[in-house]
């Protein structure tokens, strides 16, 4: 199954965010979502995690929007990028709302549920915090708790906005690991992301947004050269390869760049 | 707005309620006056001129006035004069400019004299007098005994003192004559008021049902003047009459919504439930006796003296 | 504790309170005689006073509390505010303005039956009215002022009501408007309110999975299923029917839905949608206690009951807003 859209226009109040974005999902695939502040990256996300009543997304053959909201929710799974936590429930509490979607009303957590919530939690590496409440946890530990929720939900598309954001280089890489597990399962991941090297370390694809528009999508060893870069961000940046893979470290604004 | 709570305290400060005057004959009593007056000629009393202009600001002196003045001397009487919940004349009332108690509605009627309720208006009193007005204040009636002292009184202070005798001396008749009628054990009765009052030992009610013959309960068991009084306690005690209220108002108040409370209710036939005439138990005056009367009626539905026979001590 | 205990220990403190109430009053009868009146009925005076006087005030108390309670944690767990509470941000209030406004206009003549239609318009008002507020500026505190100025609003209109009433004891019942009474009330007040508040009861119930998912924010319980604009009118419609119903025949009884969600979450998993019941349970617990400690403490001059929830939850609500700074709930 495949989740895409075509020619998706948004706009919000009366700006135009998303200018004729055209993009394909599928199974088993890592993407990394780029692009600077603005241009459009979590206004694609909630369209095509099907919070925006776009009848522009398609899951397979079907437009997203007329699916029922359960439904949706046992295909697409989201971590948006604002961590709310609302009471201070304990993390494995927290991570078992991932199985609401899969469970009829009133039915407690069956041993299924409990196993794929434990399997979550070892992938984030938090199976450690289980009993603690979430909320007294650092930053760090309740980002990754939350992807554990998502992951959790266990659907065949995981839309995660800026999941490694505030995270330490360690626990950045052992998310991005987590993603590359949930997509050998067949999953398809779709992770917006601002550290340009994880991007090109860890995806097997990324799309750049800019301006409301996709600026480029492939392979990031393809896509990811300076001149991208220059037009797209506005800054010149090293780029080398290291054991066959792409490193890129910004360095100043380009001149005439932006901004 | 502004004066509207103290308008209501006025009435309300001066008790109960509500119903209507049927003849002039039974209220003040024509022919006892027509004989006074003559007496009063004859013997040749030289009393001070009548005041000219008198105002009433008070429900009770209102009624009280409204019976005495000769014509044209009562220059406009209270608001609450025409609440029928609250004034049994307020049939008369309607002919009369009303006022609201305020000092300067007296500075500009400039009446001779002002009467009113001492617990009432009790800024206005003080400052009228400093002004220089003559103020006659009229206690708050709580008793049979009282009235009609109150209303030679009146008839005193308007120059009416012959038909304030008569209708006073018609008065302590119909009492007397009420009081010479019971006979058998007296039933228990309780007047249960709006928001569960009861009137207790001291009120005017209370002095009515020991008239009429009835036993008090609220006042045996130590309640004094307006009381709150539980519902249980009404129930446990199941008294032969309960008195009800009737709303002041047209408009709903949750206050008058105990009289329809379903335990009164299911106390059943052994107790009679009723009303005061409207306004007759409110004040002080002449018109109280038809409460008497109607709290007498309802003893002679428990108590036959057919039935008894010999008068009770 | 787990949740089955939890439920059976306050329903037991439930029944404890209830039969205390049933068993308190002016009237002296021994416990025995009083149960045996309640069961056999009659026109004795003791089985008048169990049916007619006692059996409502408890059940009113156990409906009215619960009825809070459970509003309170629906509230709270909707909006993500540990301060919300139907009587701090001005839905009880509204909803007495609602009932006054009806009731004493006369429009439906004496009829009891007008102060559940108004209570419920005011409260339905006033809901929709903090929501539109909250979803514009969510902040905990936005909300708790919001609620603050439409509690005095709402108080001083329905005081202006009260004074425009020719019925000269309208005026003195603002006190009952404001802090509410279970004194002398009927089973006819148990009839009206109890379909109001079952009819709410399940609209509330049936928003707990919603309520649990909003603990992740808006976002996410929309990505997990959850029909935000239906959770949000069983919320409205369930918090609206339970105080609607719960002033219009006991007045405004404040902070009961405050005070007890906090002290139930400890002893839970504190999801949300799972605190409805025990908070609910709870809110009838405190407020049976609470009305037979003012039949008892001063006899002669019984207090309002809302005057003692108040002498209870506003302190309470002081601390809360002190420790709300520091951590989370």
């Amino acid at each position: 199954m495949r989740l895409s859209t075509t020619n998706l226009s948004v706009e919000l109040s009366g700006r135009e965010v998303l200018d004729g974005v055209s993009l394909e999902l599928g199974p088993g695939e890592v993407v990394g979502l780029l692009g600077p502040n603005g241009a459009g990256k979590s206004t694609l996300m909630r369209a095509l995690v099907g919070l925006l009543d776009t009848p522009d997304v398609l899951l397979g053959d079907r437009a997203l929007s007329t699916l029922a909201s359960s439904e949706r929710a046992r295909k697409i799974a989201f971590l948006p990028q604002e961590k709310t936590i609302g009471w201070a429930l304990a993390v494995r509490q927290l991570v078992m709302l991932g199985r609401i979607p899969w469970r009829a009303y009133g039915q407690k957590p069956s041993v299924a549920d409990e196993a794929i919530a434990a399997e979550a939690m070892r992938l984030l590496d938090v199976d450690g915090l289980a009993e603690r409440p979430a909320t007294q946890l650092s930053g760090g530990e309740q980002a990754r708790v939350l992807a554990a929720r998502a992951v959790a939900q266990d659907t065949p598309f995981l839309i995660a906005d800026e999941p490694a954001s505030g995270l330490d280089p360690a626990h950045q890489i052992s998310m991005m690991l987590a993603f590359r597990a949930v997509a050998a399962k067949g999953r398809c991941v779709l992770v917006s992301l601002h550290d340009l090297t994880l991007a090109a370390r860890w995806c097997d694809r990324v799309v750049v947004l800019d301006r409301g528009r996709v600026a480029a999508d492939g392979e990031p060893g393809t896509v990811l050269d300076a001149d991208l870069l220059r037009s797209v961000y506005g800054v010149t940046a090293h780029v080398a390869y290291e054991a066959g893979k792409l490193v890129l470290a910004p360095l100043t604004l380009s001149e005439g760049g932006r901004p | 707005m502004e004066k509207r709570p103290a308008a209501k305290e006025q009435g309300r400060g001066l008790s109960r309620p509500p119903l209507s005057c049927r003849t002039s004959l039974r209220c003040g009593g024509m022919a006892p006056l027509i004989a006074s007056c003559l007496i009063l000629s004859l013997t040749g009393a030289a009393p001070a001129a009548p005041p000219a202009r008198v105002m009433s600001l008070n429900v009770c002196t209102d009624q009280l006035a409204m019976l005495l003045a000769a014509p044209g001397q009562l220059v406009s009487v209270s608001e609450l004069a025409s609440d029928p919940g609250l004034s049994y004349h307020s049939a008369l009332a309607a002919s009369y400019p009303h006022n609201r108690g305020l000092a300067e509605e007296v500075l500009v009627a400039k009446p001779d004299i002002v009467v009113t309720g001492a617990y009432s208006l009790h800024n206005t009193t003080p400052l009228l007098r400093r002004l220089g007005y003559r103020i006659e204040e009229f206690q708050y009636s709580q008793t049979l005994d009282t009235i009609p002292g109150e209303i030679r009184r009146m008839g005193t202070i308007l120059g009416a003192g012959s038909r304030a005798e008569g209708m006073a001396a018609t008065f302590e008749s119909d009492l007397s004559r009420i009081e010479s009628e019971r006979c058998g054990a007296d039933p228990a009765a309780i007047a249960y008021d709006q928001n569960g009052i009861a009137m207790g030992a001291g009120s005017l009610v209370d002095s009515a049902m020991q008239a009429a013959g009835l036993r008090n309960i609220a006042a045996e068991l130590g309640y004094v003047g307006m009381a709150p009084f539980p519902l249980e306690l009404l129930v446990e005690k199941r008294p032969d009459i309960v008195v009800l209220p009737e709303p002041l108002a047209d408009t709903p108040a949750l206050a008058d919504l105990i009289a329809s409370h379903p335990a009164i209710r299911a106390l059943g036939q052994g107790t009679l439930r009723i009303h005061l005439p409207r306004g007759s138990a409110s004040c002080g005056g002449p018109f109280v006796i038809e409460a008497v009367k109607a709290l007498a009626d309802a003893r002679r539905r428990i108590v036959s003296c057919q039935a008894t026979g010999g008068h009770a001590p | 504790m787990s949740r089955r205990s939890l439920i059976l220990a306050l329903s037991a403190c439930v029944g404890v309170f209830f039969l205390l109430s049933l068993l308190t009053g002016p009237a002296n009868y021994g416990p025995v005689d009083s149960l045996r009146a309640l069961v056999a009925g009659g026109d004795e005076a003791a089985a008048i006073i169990l049916r007619e006087i006692r059996l409502p005030r408890a059940l009113l108390g156990l409906m009215v509390g619960f009825s809070l309670g459970a509003s309170g944690a629906a509230l709270q767990g909707f909006l993500r505010n540990p301060l919300a509470e139907p009587g701090i941000i001005g839905v009880s209030a509204s909803a007495s303005l609602g009932a006054v406004t009806v009731f004493y206009s006369g429009l439906a003549g004496a009829s009891i039956l007008a102060l559940p239609a108004g209570a419920l318009v005011g409260a339905v008002a006033s809901v929709l009215l903090l929501l539109a507020i909250a979803a514009r500026h969510g902040s905990t505190l936005t909300l708790i002022l919001s609620g603050v100025a439409l509690t005095s609003l709402a108080g001083a209109l329905t005081s202006l009501a009260l004074n425009l009433s020719p019925n000269p004891f309208a005026s003195y019942e603002i006190i009952f408007w404001l802090l509410g009474s279970l004194k002398d009330r009927s089973m006819v007040h148990v009839v009206i309110a109890l379909p109001l508040m079952a009819a709410g009861a399940m609209l509330l119930f049936a928003s707990s999975r919603a309520l649990d998912a909003l603990t992740l924010g808006e976002e996410s319980a929309a990505s997990l299923g959850i029909d935000l604009r239906r959770a949000r009118l069983f919320v409205v419609g369930g918090v609206a029917l339970m105080v609607g119903a719960a002033t219009a025949v006991a007045g405004a009884i404040g902070f009961v839905g405050l005070v007890m969600p906090h002290l139930i979450r400890p002893l839970t998993d504190r999801m949300p949608g799972s605190l409805i019941l025990p908070a609910g349970l709870g809110g009838a617990a405190l407020l049976l206690a609470a009305d037979v400690a003012v039949r008892v403490a001063i006899p002669a001059r019984e207090l309002n009951v809302g005057v003692l929830t108040a002498l209870i939850g506003a302190p309470f609500f002081l601390w809360l807003v002190a420790r709300t700074r520091r951590e989370a709930f």
